[in-house]
């Protein structure tokens, strides 16, 4: 046998099957205005901004080594970004959006280099510092009505139907780009040097990888995804305070949906929202003890199983829905 | 006189942040963990001492007696159940795991104590004060100084002089040479967190008897402590101690600013720290 026999694949059935299923499911959520109730699009929106946000933490955290407990500061920025673009630009609020990454990203960049200088545990309250700097500077900002919020009185412009064609257009594009985006990195070269320093951030330096550059875009990307999530979230809720838009429980969040998914892989995200989403809904009503139940989970996840559930499943089943790595087969 | 009164109401209110500040360096600095729930401890403790000073009633002096060693007790717990699973080069694991330990905690105390603020009486010491120079002070915030140095001066001294402190530090400088020299670090690990949160027990309650705490009050004491620690310099048990009277003196005299900005200046000054000299004032280099 030589080496030519052997096949080289990226793709498996189970790939196939998920990223043709992944893709209709995007591609049918702006058709539901035409057949869903509102209810149900309220979910949807929610549940794709949550995946969002969560993979953005997955980038970071997962791939990047920074694990930050501030990502609420890009939520609240995009939002704020958004409402005041749609207020005082006189921008329509569908066509601001993708504005709205820019203050995030103009945030971001410098935050990173002040805050690369502290050492690992003591970057992630640094970045929770950040982010109630910028909750109390939105709650002390009279142009952005100070503690007291913002609503979004342009959307009063139009009917219900037309901003749950936009809201759900906004989200598949949101998914498309989140997602979607950080599955094409990751096969890019550029997802190569990232894996090399998810696995070991020195030996991968060693290999010629910038990690120093490579963090600072990490960085800069994830608050981008954020950002447009918040802005996407804060438009269907119609209203942003300081005390929502920077809520450090957009960090609990992230934290539990990436950690029981399955941290540093794609598909753990998606598996986690899913599983926060619907829990939520099933026992939600239960409040502070709820909150008691997930935050032991995710004592216990980052205990025995830093995997997460994704990662146990892989154990049994191989077959990714997210290739992102090749597989070689030998001829039968 | 308006402006030194403020940097002296800040120094007093430093005292607190520094006591806070004491554990977070000295559990950084041997095991390079930061424990998300620090804060949220401080708050549980003080939320027990307040709890069992309704109920025997008992003064703040003897709540503190029996606060010490549960914070010990805790912190040790803490360590040999969880934190010595995950010590090791990679942050991640302890952030999560004290991530949810602070999620569970916060709103374990709310559904026992609701989200009421509360305080604990300190009779007569709560409104006694001694004038100095023309401005007036309070005795409990001036004992609360006297003790934050006093611990700084301890720990400073335990760490130099003691057997316990020789093992802490060669822990901290090489986990593997402390091994093979003799030293259970497990062991070491765990004291260095029974001391941390014992500490923290005393902070408890002063934090109760000089304001109010509230279940949901963790986090800005974490934040706080950390601040303290970075202006003062990582590593130093000194630097702690004047990284949160600066702390408190910017966000004393933020307040008298405007009442809005006080906390965001002690942020303010948290980043120009980081920006201008990230090793910390104290450090040496």
């Amino acid at each position: 046998m030589t080496s030519r026999d052997i096949l080289v694949h990226r793709h498996t059935r189970s790939s196939r099957i998920a990223i043709s299923v992944a893709l209709l499911l995007v591609l049918s959520i702006p058709t539901m205005p035409f057949w869903a109730p509102s209810g149900q699009i309220r979910m949807i929106v929610e549940l794709s901004c949550l995946i969002a946000i969560a993979q953005m933490w997955n980038l970071l955290a997962g791939y990047g080594g920074m694990v930050s407990v501030g990502q609420q500061a890009f939520i609240g920025a995009g939002g704020y970004s958004l409402f005041a673009l749609s207020a005082y630009g006189g921008m329509n609020p569908f066509l601001a959006v993708p504005l709205a990454v820019i203050l995030p990203t103009l945030l971001a960049a410098p935050s990173y280099l002040l805050l690369r200088k502290l050492d690992g545990p003591y970057f992630a309250i640094g970045t929770w510092v950040l982010a109630e700097v910028f909750r109390l500077v939105t709650g002390n900002l009279s142009v952005v009505n100070a503690g007291s919020g913002m609503t979004l009185r342009a959307m009063g412009q139009f009917t219900a139907h037309q901003r749950e064609i936009g809201l759900t257009i906004l989200c598949a594009l949101l998914l498309l780009v989140t997602v979607g985006g950080t599955f094409l990195m990751l096969r890019s070269r550029l997802g190569l040097a990232l894996t090399a320093m998810r696995d070991d951030p020195v030996s991968a330096a060693s290999q010629g990888v910038n990690v120093g550059r490579m963090r600072f875009g990490i960085f800069v990307v994830a608050a981008m995804g954020t950002g447009l999530a918040g802005a996407i979230y804060y438009m269907a809720q119609l209203r942003i305070s300081p005390g929502s838009g920077f809520d450090p429980y957009w960090s609990s969040i992230c934290i539990f949906i990436v950690m029981v998914g399955g941290i540093g892989q794609l598909e753990g995200p998606i598996v986690g929202a899913l599983l926060y989403f619907f829990a939520t809904r099933l026992f939600g009503h239960y409040g502070a003890s709820y909150m008691i139940v997930l935050g032991l989970l995710t004592l216990i996840i980052a205990l025995f199983s830093p995997v997460g559930l994704w990662g146990l499943f892989s154990r049994f089943r191989d077959w990714p829905w997210f290739p992102v790595g090749h597989k070689l087969q030998y001829p039968r | 006189m308006k402006w030194v009164d403020a940097v002296i109401q800040g120094l007093l209110l430093g005292g607190l942040y520094a006591q806070y500040a004491i554990g977070m360096s000295l559990m950084f600095g041997v095991m390079r963990i930061v424990n998300i729930a620090h804060g949220d401890l401080v708050v549980l403790l003080a939320l027990i001492g307040i709890s069992l000073a309704a109920a025997f009633g008992l003064g703040p002096g003897f709540i503190m007696v029996i606060l010490i060693p549960v914070g010990a007790l805790i912190g040790w717990g803490l360590q040999r159940g969880i934190l010595n699973h995950l010590v090791g080069n990679d942050p991640l694991p302890s952030l999560i795991a004290t991530f949810g330990l602070s999620l569970a905690l916060q709103n374990l105390m709310l559904t026992i104590w609701q989200a009421d603020t509360r305080s604990l009486d300190a009779g007569p010491l709560a409104i006694q004060s001694v004038s100095l120079a023309g401005i007036q002070v309070g005795v409990l915030p001036l004992g609360i100084l006297a003790v934050a140095a006093l611990l700084t001066w301890g720990m400073h001294v335990v760490l130099k002089t003691t057997r316990f402190g020789r093992a802490l530090r060669a822990s901290a400088a090489d986990r593997d040479a402390a091994t093979l020299s003799g030293i259970d670090t497990k062991v070491v690990y765990a004291k260095a967190t029974a001391v941390a949160v014992a500490i923290l027990g005393i902070a408890a309650v002063f934090q109760a008897a000089r304001t109010t705490v509230s279940p949901a009050d963790g986090g800005a004491q974490l934040i706080y402590a950390f601040e303290a620690v970075i202006i003062g310099g990582m590593g130093s048990i000194w630097g702690a101690f004047a990284g949160g009277l600066i702390l408190g003196v910017a966000q004393v005299v933020g307040s008298r600013i405007d009442p809005g900005w006080g906390i965001l200046i002690g942020h303010l000054v948290f980043l120009l720290v980081l920006a201008w000299r990230p090793q910390g004032i104290m450090s040496r280099r």
